[in-house]
């Protein structure tokens, strides 16, 4: 009797233990010729409309650095790991890559949100994280390589603009409620006190939000001239039909954008956005044949004519090409080596020549703004003759002869 | 298990909780990854969530729909105290801790200081004491549970309208949460956190010690809890649970008992916000979605409502499986509707889930060996 | 101010069409269905997938969506909530593992994803329905802006609230239903086949949930999760309203999104939605019946 009742109670505990096991216990560890690093993208949820061109653009850039012979003749192994939109899953995962994985470095990342949720992983454990996405300065890692526009290559060129070409001084700043937009909104405020202007409206509605109507009517009555949107996501497709559908027009009352690309504009239905503008580094507009040779190697990549590029899909491209040389240069693929590797790294990207910063690990970028039209693509319609250097701290003083983030760290005396 | 159970039941009962402690503190001596330690830390984590589930429905029958908004309250309590740790914080040009994401949110030009920079950040002040963000962790969702449950009980709301104000709660203090980003960081949650300290030692999430701190905390509240149910005050709960009224005839003041569990359950969940917090480093407003929150039943349905430890298994194995599966995309996404069909099944077929079977083969067993026993004679 | 009263009008037509469908599945039936939100959602990917490849508009997604929406709904009535008929609580859970069974369902293309087959219109990424241009294009009455497509779902809330009401109130079937909603076991004493009016009522809520989902197609973005953010908003609508009572839907439609509306224009839609929940909160702590319910079941 006693037996049977011991026999279930092992068995099932034994059960229990099994299924809790590490099933998939040890990854294999990676081929001598091989190298292992990850991806981390949103491939669910309310982002990956985005993400996923950005993973593909990664994995894209990979799969040319191995058709040409590798990193140093070793071939890049991606890891690809799902962050579901969601910045406590991409918390898990990457500390998942770096701790389990041990991979020397990490590419991913498109909101702030999920960048900072992930950066004490690499902090703490010393490791390296290449981030494509445009994002609102204010931070100095030397764990983090930022190969998207600061504040300094979007907005400080944007907002003057606006005064001189479009005339326009009172401002409407609205935004996705965390922290990019919140922050870009501090450096707007900023810029539009120093030239002269009224910020009429500052608000927030929650990330993937999709009614608009009570805000735009607010907007409608706040007597702005110009709307500036830091909206991110599917929330933007639900604004731009809203603002319409309410009888606003982007010729009286221009939307300013730094988070509607043309991916963006594609989802909502380009007559949403004819005549809005944007600012980015890269537009698919850039006719250079540098810049045609991307966008058809990138369709034929994701099997589809129509695809659109961005510019957080183009910093995740060329992104791996610096990475590349950074390895090269150093001779080993470890955090320490690639972080020294890297420091003013130059390459040929689409969009330019992309150079980056030894001191602050951020990338020369040429700042561009567009308008958009009838097609979905935009027009070029101010283009800085060069690249400029990116200073994350420009809104609080920052300049190029004082800098605050520098190679030993963040001077904080200077905030 | 009441005492009116047999002796077998109550025996196997005990045994089934002695294996899981064996299993679950003797796991670091099974291996050296402490990735998959952590892992496991939030998964027991998980399984107490289940547990106090768990109490409230299958114990008290207050079906809680919302038991992750004093998951949540508890976590963002402790990584409060966290937050303020951190090196960023010390980081801001000034001499006291101050939160990053509260000089982003400033408006250009206040000074940076922890009682002024954001309307309402004075509120962190108490926290730069951890044993502070310790109690509040726990205080605070009594304290809200208490008043939650006095208003639903006392006025005798019942059934399927408690589940629906729980629900609505979690979602009410979800969007304020998230609006009141200049002080609680909003959707992005409360990220790069300190460790916690104990007399000088520091639980790094991922070491063993910080592992043995979330079992043996796990195991505690398991015992305790099994303690309380089989205690008096358990057996009334029960009653309240079969017949609310003819428990008031009787004398007994039900609402009181309602109040008491569920209070006691939403000390527990805030306790496991808490053990989360050490383990992930993490307090986010996902922990208040409502996906979130009906798991936990899902996890309690499915391991035994009326079961402590089944929830708590229930939890673990749902949880495992889940990471195990997830290492393919694909698998995960077929995964999520393998679990939504395994859920329907439970409700539909095993309504006292795993414990159930478990507890039904158990008795199968014992009539079998007693009618070879009795055949013998 | 007209202004914010027809924001609250429009926010009220989009929660009482939600609503309506869940008014008679709960009041009627007395089954939570957690799922219903993922009938909206088939509704909506009937209408992108019907554009896509039947090149249907908007008016011909309609009845159509109806129609998916109610034989999904049927389906579930059959299999699973048949069995369920009395047990509330469990009603509630089932049907949830059901919402996660559509959302992942149509996530992964019905299962085509394994096979790496991509259909156009279907999957994780986000969707779109074209809206006809006479819809979207203001115009001017009497000097004010009238925004033609919210001012659509208006009127075809109305109509179908109307719809609804005859039928339940007008015909044969419909008293049917009221008598199954008082007393079920008299209801099948008096001869009513109370399995069959149960299974076409189920259908006929589902059906109105495919409606709901192809007007909010036109300005929600059309993702596998649009589902669960509308379908508590319903409930709370209903149980405010009281479970039953196709007037109390009604009513507490028109209350709680004019609550809403206003406090959207006075701070911001979170703070408002907060604001309806806690209101939600009171009056079930104070009147568990609702505004208009009544004892039943």
């Amino acid at each position: 009797m006693t037996n049977r009742r011991n026999f279930l109670k092992t068995s099932s505990a034994w059960g229990a233990a099994a299924a809790l096991g590490p099933s998939l216990y040890t990854a294999p560890a990676a081929a001598a010729s091989e190298i292992e690093v990850g991806v981390l993208f949103s491939l669910s949820g309310g982002l990956s409309m985005v993400e996923k061109s950005l993973a593909d653009a990664t994995l894209m850039a990979m799969d040319e650095i191995n058709a040409a012979g590798g990193v140093n003749g070793m071939m890049i192994k991606p890891i690809l790991e799902d962050g579901a939109s969601d910045p406590k899953t991409y918390n898990e995962k990457a500390s998942k890559l770096v701790i389990r994985d041990r991979v020397p470095t990490v590419f991913g990342s498109y909101t702030s949100a999920s960048r900072k949720a992930v950066l004490p992983v690499f902090e703490k454990r010393n490791n390296m994280y290449f981030y494509p996405t445009y994002y609102e300065g204010y931070e100095c890692s030397k764990n983090v390589v930022y190969t998207g526009a600061v504040p300094n290559q979007q907005l400080s060129n944007f907002i003057p603009w606006i005064f001189k070409n479009l005339n326009k001084k009172k401002f409407f700043i609205v935004g996705s409620n965390y922290v990019y937009p919140r922050e870009m909104a501090k450096v707007c405020k900023i810029l539009i006190e120093q030239n002269g202007g009224e910020t009429v409206g500052d608000e927030y509605l929650e990330l993937g939000h999709s009614e608009w109507g009570a805000m735009v009517s607010k907007i409608k009555n706040s007597g702005c001239d110009v709307v500036l949107s830091n909206v991110v996501g599917a929330s933007v497709i639900s604004f731009y039909r809203e603002f319409k559908n309410q009888g606003l027009t982007h010729d009286k009352l221009p939307i300013c954008a730094t988070v509607t690309s043309e991916l963006e504009v594609s989802a909502m239905g380009a007559e949403f956005a004819v005549g809005s503008y944007a600012s980015y580094p890269y537009f698919q507009a850039i006719d250079t044949d540098a810049n045609n040779a991307f966008i058809e190697r990138y369709r034929k990549y994701v099997n589809d004519p129509a695809a659109v590029t961005h510019h957080a899909l183009e910093s995740s491209y060329f992104q791996v090409f610096l990475w590349k040389q950074a390895v090269e240069k150093a001779g080993e693929a470890t955090p320490n080596a690639i972080r020294e590797g890297i420091k003013g790294q130059v390459f040929d990207a689409p969009n330019g020549r992309v150079t980056i910063d030894p001191d602050n690990l951020h990338a020369y970028l040429t700042p561009r703004i567009c308008q958009y039209k009838p097609d979905g693509q935009g027009t070029i319609v101010d283009e800085y003759p060069e690249p400029i250097q990116p200073l994350p701290y420009s809104a609080y003083g920052e300049t190029s002869d004082n800098m605050f983030c520098k190679e030993g760290g963040l001077d904080t005396s200077k905030l | 298990m009441d005492k009116t159970e047999s002796k077998f039941a109550q025996k196997l009962d005990w045994s089934v909780y002695i294996l899981f402690f064996i299993v679950v503190l003797g796991l670091p001596l099974l291996t050296d990854d402490v990735f998959w330690l952590n892992r496991i830390s939030k998964y027991l984590v998980y399984g107490m969530l289940g547990l106090a589930i768990a109490l409230s429905w299958g114990y008290a029958g207050i079906l809680n729909l919302g038991q992750g908004l004093f998951f949540g309250l508890g976590a963002y309590m402790f990584a409060m105290s966290l937050k303020l740790k951190s090196y960023t914080s010390l980081q801001q040009g000034s001499a006291e801790p101050v939160p990053d994401f509260m000089v982003w949110n400033a408006e250009p030009g206040t000074p940076t200081e922890l009682c002024c920079i954001v309307p309402g950040s004075w509120l962190w002040i108490p926290f730069q004491s951890q044993t502070f963000g310790m109690f509040m962790s726990i205080l605070l969702p009594v304290f809200i549970a208490f008043i939650v449950a006095s208003a639903i009980f006392r006025l005798r709301v019942s059934g399927v309208y408690v589940a629906i104000i729980t629900l609505a709660l979690v979602l009410l203090v979800r969007l304020l949460i998230i609006d009141a980003q200049p002080l609680t960081n909003g959707f992005n949650g409360l990220t790069d956190l300190g460790w916690l300290t104990l007399k000088g030692f520091e639980f790094d999430p991922y070491m063993v010690a910080t592992y043995y701190l979330v079992a043996i905390s796990c195991c505690i509240v398991m015992l305790l809890t099994r303690w309380l149910v089989s205690t008096r005050a358990g057996l009334i709960l029960q009653s309240t649970r079969d017949d609310p009224n003819r428990s008031r005839y009787l004398g007994y003041d039900v609402a009181s008992y309602q109040i008491f569990f569920f209070v006691v359950s939403a000390a527990i969940a805030g306790f496991s916000g808490m053990l989360y917090v050490i383990a992930a480093e993490f307090a986010s407003p996902t922990f208040l979605d409502i996906t979130f929150s009906i798991s936990m039943v899902v996890w309690a349905a499915v391991g035994g409502r009326s079961s402590l430890i089944g929830a708590v298994i229930g939890a673990l194995l749902i949880n495992s499986i889940e990471a195990a599966v997830s290492e393919s995309e694909i698998f995960k996404e077929a995964w999520k509707l393998i679990i939504g069909v395994i859920f329907i099944l439970v409700v539909l077929l095993l309504p006292r889930g795993i414990a159930g079977v478990a507890r039904d083969f158990a008795g199968w067993l014992e009539s079998k060996s007693l009618k070879a026993k009795n055949s013998e004679d | 101010m007209s202004n914010i009263f027809f924001i609250g009008l429009s926010l009220s037509s989009i929660l009482l069409l939600i609503a309506l469908g869940l008014s008679i599945t709960y009041g009627a039936m007395g089954v939570i269905n957690m799922a219903h939100g993922e009938l909206v959602m088939i509704g909506a990917y009937t209408a992108v997938l019907s554009g896509i490849y039947l090149n249907l508009n908007l008016f011909f997604a309609l009845p159509l969506a109806f129609l998916v929406s109610a034989a999904v709904g049927l389906l579930m009535e059959r299999i699973i909530i048949r069995r369920l008929y009395g047990r509330i609580i469990d009603t509630l859970l089932a049907t949830w593992g059901v919402a996660i069974l559509l959302q992942q369902l149509i996530r992964l293309e019905f299962g085509l994803t394994f096979f790496g087959i991509n259909i156009k219109g279907l999957g994780p990424g986000l969707q779109k329905m074209e809206v006809p241009l006479f819809l979207s294009e203001n115009f001017d009455v009497l000097g004010v802006t009238v925004q033609p497509y919210r001012s659509f779902i208006i009127l075809l809330t109305i109509g179908l609230a109307l719809l609804t009401w005859y039928i339940m109130y007008r015909t044969s079937i419909g008293t049917q239903v009221r008598a199954i909603m008082r007393n079920p076991q008299m209801a099948a004493a008096c001869g009513i086949d109370v399995k069959k009016v149960s299974a076409w009522t189920f259908a006929y809520g589902s059906g109105l949930a495919g409606v709901a989902g192809v007007l909010l197609a036109g300005f929600k973005a059309v993702v596998p999760t649009m589902g669960s953010s509308v379908v508590v908003d319903g409930f709370l609508v209903v149980v405010v309203g009281g479970v039953g009572s196709l007037l109390g839907t009604l009513l507490s439609a028109v209350v709680l999104g004019q609550i809403n509306g206003f406090f959207a224009i006075l701070t911001n839609d979170i703070v408002a939605r907060a604001i309806v929940f806690g209101v939600v909160i009171l009056i079930i702590l104070l009147r568990p019946n609702g505004l208009f319910g009544f004892k039943s079941r």
